[in-house]
């Protein structure tokens, strides 16, 4: 509509563009249609073509017509101004034209936008519509997708293999005639047959699970049952008691121990266990009795079993603990200021800190006498220590010098040998120690306890020297290979102890106790006698001037006990009376006459008269004493000796004692100092007891090996006084005469005595 | 049981010893009855160690102590516990320690087997003195074995026994104070000289007990109880009385010296006047054995001839570490062997002296 009025507008714009007056004049008539001339239609019939001719021939006629005017102004004349206005509106017409062609061209221009608008909203529409087709189109084809991909559930469901489906489901599920060539119906005939196992399974399931019910039922009544019984073997055990109490079988104590033993540290365990295994296999052997009749071995554990289990709390409350006193410490010291010596004490404290457990070892000896040994664990340190205490059945008169014998010190010293008890055995505790400032272990031995090495053994701690190892741990092999020997040594070692103790108190009395077994190793009389027996210090005995070569000879170390001996041969009043009075005493007159068997090869007869020759006395009263065994007897007349043989040994005595010897220097005074560096003789006595002791060792366990040899040196200073020989230009007899019967006075380049005592024949001859 | 091995070697004592033939090894018993070869010639050579001290080899040759041994030509004779036996130097050195032969002589008495204290070889005829403990001289053929016949007249038991070279006389000391001269062609007592009875050489309170003699034919030289005294022998008066207190155990004679050892830590070296020339110094308490390496050949001796020319006191002579130089004894070399003490002296003569301890405190190690 509105081109339709625009269409009607524009003829009214040209007429009066063309006509304006006329323009003018028809407003008024505007709404009077009929009347219009249009312009629209007039479009329609002229040619635009002819129409831009038109245009172009106007164009050509007013530029020439501008061209004339201007022409006719620069002339200028009367004519002129005629000419111009004729001119002018020849020009005027033209533009009229120009202006009908312009209009012209708008109405086109019009027209044709209208119908360019037209045909876009057509194909504007048709686009449209191609859109929601396309759209369309993508929706079926998702939804086509969908369905393609759509997953069945049969499919995670594990089936039976083919073969198998068609071997064992029944003909009318299977229905191979129809589902060999389907898949389709194979796959719903194989679903169908799972179907129908499952449904098989899961009534059997449900038989299980009632039959499950019913065996709980029953485990619950016989729960029930045994619970009951619970007590009543308690009453029976409680009653049990004071029959086990009777029959000497502790099953109860010992249970309780073992119950205790769980909280032993491993090394105390292993010491434990073996122990009691051995003891009981001990007593298992000696008798067929009741085993525990005879128990020589005996242990238990000692100490609080709560703070054993303390110890296994987890540490690092401890450490916090520690660390927050610690701190608090520090505070405090500013104020206080404890020395750094307190900390470094308290740090050794730490370091030396023993297991509160202990096992305690009671071994029995024959005689009653019992070895308690108290074994410690040091926690830090890694090793083990014993502590030892002797206590015999009666009391114990104690010798002055036996106060090492028995002391807790030293009476486990050197069981294995060489076996201290004074350093650690743990290599690894020297770094330990460095950063404490502690030297040795020596100075806490006392405390502590020994650290032996036996000891480790027991609890099978070995630490091998070569490569020293980062853990060490208990092992039970090692202490089983070392606890027979070792008990076996414990107790030779109590008994050589107490023996000694004993031994030790009649020495000091100046007896030198023999006991029967032992009397043939010496002649039925004796006349030196002992006189003193006392202790010495190790520093005394290298200070002595006689013991030079076995201080040398490096036997004299300061774990060894040192004592020192006198023997005397006084006067023969001496020897009568008590040995203590008689020293230094000298009798003159006393007359002196003995009986002494003779038995004596040819050679001796010339001692015999060369005797005869000197101030002596001797009267012959027996005959046919070349070559036969005592016959003769011979009387001796003469004043007796004026000076006492003093003859003084220094024993070292081997913590070993009795499986090593002790050792005897001598020295003796009698007509000046004569010691092994300036008689061989003395050398020969010492080296009688020192290098022969095996004979002297009496019976097994040869306990009396100590006394032995001191009786032996007795004998022996009677022979060497005896047969000394004698000085011929001296007035008067010999200072000791002969009673002892000696097949030769001297023998070898280095003039031996006979110091060798035959038992049956009663002589000595020379070894 | 080290215990035990110290105290035996704490108490050994070594009574013998004999140079082998050719003079490079040494033989030392002791009183467990063992017998010790040691090597002379690496013992005093220039590059000598701790263990070439020792004994190259140590064997158990009796039972009873080795009193004495001497050397033939190839064998080895020990004797001690009334047993003589004979060893093969030979073997000996390649350590086969067998013995050849063993014999003991006729003894009348069998409550106690006398000792054998002293051998002495006779090279005239052949055979082998044996004295001891039976107061008799035995006579070996060592050409048999047998014993030929045997000498008595001793009242106590013989220690030593020495042999006159030029008339076939044997004489023998003993306990019983004499020194007694016997004719071997007669086997008779040709001579007896009871030393104690002489007042100068008397010393009662040490007994009259002869215990070493020497002789050259014509002086005799013999001690113990009595005084050290040189005697002629055909006047059988004592010329020379050394002055010595301790009783000696063993004297020689060499060239114109006399080497005498006993009680006392020293060899004695005396002027026949009875002048002490020199004291060698040794280790051990007392001294029983001297011997001397009289083999020129062997290196040790050639060593000593070139250090002893009578130059005393030339110190930069001393170029071998093993030797020491005493203060005592002009020029002369100290060796000291385990188990013994060998000296070898720069004397005159170049000869190596050796001497055996009494009291040894160092050992034959491995015994």
């Amino acid at each position: 509509m509105s081109s339709e009025s625009s269409k009607k507008r524009k003829p009214k714009v040209i007429r009066s563009d063309g006509a304006p007056a006329e323009g003018k004049r028809n407003r008024s008539d505007t709404e009077q249609e009929g009347k219009y001339y249009s312009e629209e239609a007039e479009v329609d019939l002229r040619d635009p073509g002819r129409d831009y001719e038109l245009y172009k021939y106007t164009c050509q006629e007013l530029q020439r017509l501008m061209a004339e005017i201007q022409d006719l102004k620069s002339r200028g004349g009367k004519d002129a101004a005629v000419e111009i206005e004729d001119r002018r509106i020849q020009s005027c017409v033209h533009f009229m034209t120009l202006k009908k062609l312009n209009r012209l061209a708008h109405i086109r221009l019009k027209k044709g936008r209208d119908q360019t608008h037209e045909a876009k909203q057509k194909v504007d529409a048709y686009h449209l519509q191609l859109q929601n087709l396309l759209y369309e189109v993508m929706h079926l084809q998702k939804e086509i997708t969908k369905c393609l991909e759509f997953k069945s559930k049969h499919e995670e469901i594990d089936l039976v293999s083919l073969e198998e489906f068609y071997k064992e489901a029944p003909p009318d599920i299977s229905k191979a005639e129809v589902t060999m060539g389907d898949p389709h119906q194979q796959t719903l005939a194989r679903l169908d047959w799972e179907l129908e196992q499952r449904k098989r399974l899961a009534e059997k399931y449900r038989e299980c699970l009632s039959n499950k019910e019913k065996i709980l039922k029953e485990i619950e009544v016989k729960k029930e049952y045994l619970s009951s019984l619970q007590p009543r073997l308690n009453s029976i055990m409680q009653a049990s008691l004071p029959v086990q109490e009777y029959l000497f079988m502790p099953f109860d104590q010992a249970h309780k121990q073992y119950e205790t033993a769980r909280h032993l540290p491993p090394p105390l365990y292993v010491l434990f266990v073996q122990t009691t295994a051995y003891g009981q296999a001990c007593a298992h052997m000696k008798s067929s009795q009741p085993p525990r009749q005879d128990k020589t071995l005996s242990v238990a554990i000692e100490g609080s079993v709560d703070e054993a289990k303390a110890l296994f709390k987890p540490p690092e409350d401890s450490q916090d603990d520690e660390s927050d006193s610690d701190a608090e410490e520090e505070q405090t010291t500013k104020r206080r200021r404890p020395t750094l010596g307190v900390q470094l004490d308290d740090k050794r404290k730490e370091m030396l800190k023993r297991h509160p457990l202990s096992v305690m070892l009671d071994l029995k000896c024959k005689d009653d006498s019992v070895l308690h040994l108290t074994f410690y664990y040091l926690m830090n340190l890694n090793i083990m220590t014993v502590k030892a205490k002797v206590t015999t059945a009666t009391e114990l008169i104690t010798p002055i010098s036996a106060g090492d014998l028995l002391s807790p010190d030293s009476v486990l010293s050197c069981l294995y040998p060489g076996d201290h008890g004074k350093k650690t055995p743990n290599p690894a505790n020297q770094y330990q120690f460095d950063k404490v400032g502690i030297l040795t272990l020596r100075d806490y031995v006392l405390d502590l306890g020994h650290p032996y090495l036996w000891v480790q053994k027991l609890g099978g701690l070995h630490f091998p020297k070569e490569q020293p190892q980062h853990t060490v741990i208990a092992d039970h092999s090692l202490s089983a290979s070392h606890m027979e020997t070792t008990m076996k040594l414990l107790k030779t070692r109590v008994q050589s102890r107490l023996a000694l103790h004993k031994q030790f108190a009649s020495l000091e009395h100046g007896i030198v106790p023999v006991t029967s077994d032992c009397q043939y190793l010496f002649p039925a009389k004796v006349v030196s006698r002992l006189v003193k027996w006392v202790t010495i210090a190790h520093e005394d005995y290298t200070e002595l001037h006689f013991t030079k070569d076995i201080v040398e000879a490096g036997l004299a170390g300061d774990t060894n006990l040192y004592y020192m001996a006198l023997v005397e041969r006084g006067t023969e009043s001496d020897a009568c009376s008590s040995p203590s009075s008689g020293k230094g005493c000298h009798s003159q007159d006393v007359k002196y006459r003995t009986l002494l068997p003779l038995c004596s090869p040819c050679t001796h007869l010339g001692g015999i008269e060369s005797c005869d020759s000197s101030q002596l006395s001797w009267h012959l009263i027996g005959q046919g004493f070349l070559l036969e065994p005592p016959q003769c007897w011979l009387w001796c007349c003469h004043p007796a000796p004026a000076l006492a043989a003093k003859l003084q040994a220094a024993v070292v005595l081997n913590p070993g004692y009795s499986s090593i010897p002790p050792i005897f220097q001598l020295c003796l005074n009698w007509k000046g100092e004569k010691t092994n560096n300036n008689d061989d003789n003395i050398r020969a006595m010492e080296s009688e007891v020192n290098v022969c002791y095996k004979e002297l060792c009496g019976p097994q366990p040869s306990h009396q090996l100590l006394t032995n040899q001191l009786q032996r040196l007795c004998v022996l200073l009677d022979v060497y006084l005896e047969t000394e020989s004698h000085d011929d230009s001296v007035e008067g007899p010999k200072e000791f005469p002969q009673e002892k019967m000696c097949l030769r006075l001297f023998r070898g380049p280095s003039r031996m005595k006979p110091f060798k005592y035959n038992h049956p024949q009663g002589f000595f001859s020379h070894r | 049981m080290e215990v035990f091995q110290a105290l035996q070697r704490l108490h050994m004592i070594i009574f013998s010893q004999n140079v082998s033939p050719c003079g490079k090894f040494l033989a030392a018993g002791n009183n467990y009855g063992q017998i010790a070869i040691f090597s002379l010639s690496a013992a005093l050579s220039s590059e000598a160690k701790e263990e070439s001290k020792k004994p190259m080899v140590t064997f158990q040759a009796h039972d009873g102590p080795v009193y004495s041994m001497v050397s033939t030509d190839r064998h080895l004779l020990s004797a001690g516990d009334g047993e003589v036996k004979a060893w093969l130097w030979a073997e000996i050195l390649k350590k086969g320690c067998k013995e050849l032969w063993r014999r003991q002589p006729p003894y009348r008495t069998s409550l106690e087997v006398p000792e054998i204290n002293a051998l002495l070889l006779v090279p005239k005829e052949n055979s082998l003195i044996l004295a001891g403990g039976d107061c008799q001289l035995h006579t070996m053929d060592l050409e048999t074995g047998t014993f030929t016949r045997a000498l008595w007249g001793h009242t106590d038991y013989i220690h030593c026994l020495a042999l006159r070279e030029r008339s076939p006389e044997v004489l023998s000391g003993g306990e019983d104070g004499a020194v007694r001269l016997w004719d071997l062609r007669t086997a008779k007592e040709v001579q007896t000289i009871e030393v104690y009875k002489h007042e100068e050489c008397s010393r009662p309170h040490n007994g009259r007990w002869i215990g070493c003699l020497a002789t050259d034919s014509d002086w005799m030289v013999c001690g113990g109880g009595p005084a050290l005294t040189l005697w002629h022998l055909r006047s059988s008066t004592p010329t020379t009385i050394f002055p010595m207190r301790a009783p000696q155990k063993h004297v020689t004679f060499y060239q114109d010296l006399i080497l005498s050892a006993g009680q006392g830590r020293c060899v004695n070296q005396w002027q026949l006047s009875g002048e002490l020339k020199a004291q060698v110094p040794g280790s051990s308490p007392g001294l029983l054995s001297l011997s001397l390496n009289q083999q020129p050949a062997a290196p040790e001796c050639k060593v000593g001839s070139a250090r002893g020319s009578g130059d005393p006191g030339r110190p930069g002579c001393v170029d071998r570490s093993v030797t020491t130089l005493l203060p005592l004894g002009p020029d002369s070399r100290r060796q000291q062997l385990q188990g013994g003490c060998l000296y070898q002296s720069g004397l005159p003569s170049f000869l190596p002296v050796l001497l055996t301890s009494s009291n040894t405190p160092t050992s034959i190690s491995g015994v």
